[in-house]
């Protein structure tokens, strides 16, 4: 009895075993799978207004056929025609009322699915951005695939040429975008960055400005590369203008964003100037409210490092240390004054973030002022206040190659 | 009917990813709406209704302590007006659990599967919670056990990894429309902390009867805690954008990059909030399987696991027309349903008991 007991037990445990195996042969795959090789990859994106209203989206589609017979097997070397010359990518395009209706239309071209999942990088044309970004930031957002860490830019002219940039050291033009805005050397704004500017308290935006600069070479080939160092201006979701690459760099140390670049300042009666590589900025902002009066102070305590000197004060010296950090001080208070006076007087926008700091200190004056803010912010005192210190020279102390006699003692 | 037993722990675990994992989901976007800045203190004023519902439910117990309310509340009304108050309760969990997954189905196909067909989405799991449901509360309470570290430590490393892009200053200036917009923003989490309720169907099966209370206080403490939390790490990265999401835990998540080749994980959130849906689920269904046999006295809940489970299906299906609704849903109805249903009745059901019981005591007294 049970024996037989058991027996049962066993063969039911093993047809148990049986169906649980076998059923592991129909779970394998899934019937609406999408493979890589059937994804059209977008590596970058560009959206530009057209006439008849209409809006032009270009994508930058990358070319897995080129990787594997170029990359796979010449290693490193491969693709030896040089510089652009290997077509990794392609720049499809296609016109239409809105992002979305455009893309369809342009789907049906293509014979893969536009995947945009690994797109970082969104570029308007300006005159899509003079007219409005709104619209196709709804999309950008909506749409579960494009990231928030995409970067966004505004480019001088048209944006598809951007697409079809040659790269250099990169792979393809988008890369290399991407690559110069993580180096911080203008201002980097990410979707997720962009969307709380729109929604936020100013009203207004800043975008990278991107163009397009042609080196010379006297033997070889002249190339283009993007420049991103200025900077586009919105008001709401409309560019209203730009900020040079100086003006740029000024609003970036009040955004507390200024990251390793070079400074070259002049030393007061001196004949050359002396190259400062900013090591650390500690920036804050504070604001106070006196009655009718908004001033806002802008406190920078930044220590720096010698990259080059021209001139020749020996750096050992305590006053010729104290001569340069004078001169660094007024370099950087120059640039942030030269900043404010196109934002704050020019163009009357808010892309510095005062606003965000009267609104956390002064909640209840700034609702008052709340929808007057932009006749408000050219009002607003800016009191700059630099502590800039040099704390590193280099590998030497004296100026280099420079006979013991000229040195200044 | 069940003659398994579990720890209180056991049953705290099994309460927290119940209210947690869809209370993560698009709750801290409506909390948002409402408290803008101050919605970290949203959580702390709602849990007050989920630590009030914890004692009634307490209180309750100790009345009837082997029995659920779909007994004791023909003891309490009587017959006839236990059975109707029964057949609430049921009409109220049964809908509720099609609407959870249909948002689980909905969420599932809207970012990842964007091409299956939802029923398939939302019947699989039904079944695969019926499984659960069908091994009994000890079954349940492993699944929580087994599940429930991989959330939370999902969840911690999560957020470590969403905070080198915290900007802590999203925060301030505190309280800048007074208390009032952070209690606008805690009603819709209250409804979520109503659902502490569920514990009036586990606490007749603890092994450790005494410690309830005190689990019971200790899960919902953790669950305002995690809510808080998150809600914090949302606003942080997202600011004021929060509002405008639909699954802003998502969108934070989806923004983690560390070091140019750690990012994409919203599949990682994604697999956290499965496991969430599905203790949630399982405990709901568990809940509403054992109700309804009590419901109609039979001896045991196994047979009603089947039918309920195509009854979810479609409540799924009727519940909502479209996702849009089901946050209109979260936002004007359930707060007061689920307030009412949980909190108010269980409430009434407690005073008429005690007076009953002194009325009984005076007159034998007397």
């Amino acid at each position: 009895m049970s024996a037989n007991g058991k027996g049962q037990l066993l063969m039911r445990n093993a047809l148990l075993l049986l169906y649980f195996c076998g059923s592991i042969l129909f779970v394998t795959g899934c019937w609406d799978r999408t493979e890589v090789n059937d994804l059209a990859i977008v590596t970058a994106a560009a959206i530009d207004k057209k006439e008849n209203n209409q809006i032009e989206l270009s994508l930058q589609l990358f070319i897995p056929k080129s990787l594997s017979m170029g990359g796979g097997q010449g290693g490193g070397g491969g693709g030896g025609g040089g510089g652009g010359g290997g077509q990794i990518t392609l720049a499809a395009s296609h016109k239409g009322d809105n992002i979305a209706d455009a893309l369809s239309k342009l789907q049906a071209q293509l014979p893969r699915e536009v995947f945009w999942g690994q797109c970082k990088v969104f570029i308007f044309g300006e005159k899509a951005a003079r007219e409005g970004i709104q619209e196709h930031m709804d999309f950008l957002l909506r749409h579960p695939e494009p990231r928030e860490r995409a970067f966004i830019y505004v480019s001088e002219g048209d944006a598809k040429r951007f697409l079809e940039l040659s790269s250099y050291l990169e792979r393809y033009s988008g890369e290399t975008i991407r690559e110069q805005s993580k180096r911080k050397l203008g201002i980097q704004v990410t979707m997720q960055d962009l969307d709380e500017m729109l929604t936020g308290n100013a009203h207004v935006a800043a975008l990278p400005y991107l163009k397009i600069r042609k080196e010379k070479q006297t033997l070889a080939k002249s190339y283009n590369y993007p420049d991103l160092f200025a900077t586009a201006v919105f008001k709401k979701d409309k560019m209203i203008g730009t900020l040079n690459e100086s003006d740029t760099r000024g609003v970036l140390w009040l955004r507390k964003e200024v990251k390793g670049y070079t400074v070259n300042v002049k030393p007061k009666s001196q004949k050359g100037e002396v190259s400062l590589n900013p090591v650390s900025a500690r920036v804050k902002l504070i604001p106070r409210i006196k009655g009718d009066e908004w001033k806002m102070f802008v406190k920078i305590n930044t220590e720096g490092a010698i990259v080059q000197n021209g001139t020749n004060l020996n750096f050992s010296d305590p006053k010729a240390i104290k001569l340069l950090e004078k001169a660094y001080q007024m370099g950087i208070k120059e640039r942030i004054e030269y900043a404010l006076k196109k934002t704050q007087h020019e163009l009357k926008t808010d892309i510095v973030g005062f606003s965000d700091e009267f609104h956390r200190k002064y909640p209840k004056q700034w609702k008052q002022i709340e929808n007057q803010w932009e006749t408000k912010f050219p009002d607003v005192k800016v009191i700059i206040d630099v502590q800039a210190h040099v704390r590193r020279q280099g590998y030497i102390n004296k100026p280099g190659g420079m006979p013991e006699q000229e040195v200044k003692k | 009917m069940e003659k398994g037993k579990i720890s209180s722990l056991q049953m705290a675990i099994m309460i927290y990813p119940t209210i947690v994992a869809t209370a993560i989901l698009g709750v801290p976007a409506i909390t948002a709406k409402y408290a803008k800045n101050d919605l970290w203190l949203s959580p702390v004023l709602a849990s007050f209704i989920g630590f009030v519902t914890v004692y009634i439910v307490h209180q309750l117990h100790k009345l009837f302590p082997n029995q659920t309310v779909i007994q004791f509340s023909e003891q309490i009304m009587g017959k006839v007006g236990g059975k109707m108050l029964g057949f609430l309760f049921l009409f109220f969990y049964i809908p509720n659990i099609g609407q959870l997954i249909r948002s689980y189905g909905e969420f599932i196909v809207d970012s990842f599967l964007i091409k299956t067909p939802i029923s398939l989405v939302m019947g699989s799991m039904v079944l695969l919670c019926a499984f659960v449901v069908n091994g009994g509360i000890e079954v349940l309470g492993r699944v929580a056990e087994l599940f429930f570290p991989i959330l939370i430590i999902g969840l911690i490393i999560l957020i470590t990894l969403l905070s080198p892009d915290f900007e802590f200053k999203n925060i301030f200036p505190m309280f800048e429309g007074g208390i009032m917009p952070s209690i606008k923003g805690a009603i819709v989490p209250s409804a979520w902390f109503t659902e502490f309720f569920l514990l009036i169907f586990l606490l007749p099966f603890l092994a450790d009867q005494e410690k309830g209370m005190k689990y019971g206080m200790m899960s919902v403490f953790a669950v305002m805690m995690t809510l808080v939390v998150v809600n914090l790490s949302v606003y942080f990265v997202l600011g004021e954008t929060t509002s405008s999401k639909v699954y802003p835990v998502m969108n934070a998540v989806r923004y983690i990059s560390l070091a140019d080749f750690f990012d994409n994980l919203e599949s990682v959130t994604m697999a956290l909030w499965i496991l969430g849906a599905f203790v949630k689920i399982s405990v709901f269904y568990y809940v509403a399987a054992l109700g309804t046999a009590q419901w109609l006295n039979l001896s045991d809940y196994r047979p009603v696991i089947w039918p309920l489970g195509i009854l979810f299906v479609e409540f799924s299906f009727w519940s909502f027309p479209s996702a849009m609704e089901t946050s209109r849903y979260d936002i004007i109805a359930f707060p007061i349903y689920g307030f009412l249903m949980q909190t108010v009745i269980p409430l009434f059901l407690l005073v008429i008991a005690v007076v009953r019981k002194r009325l009984g005591k005076k007159s034998k007294l007397s």
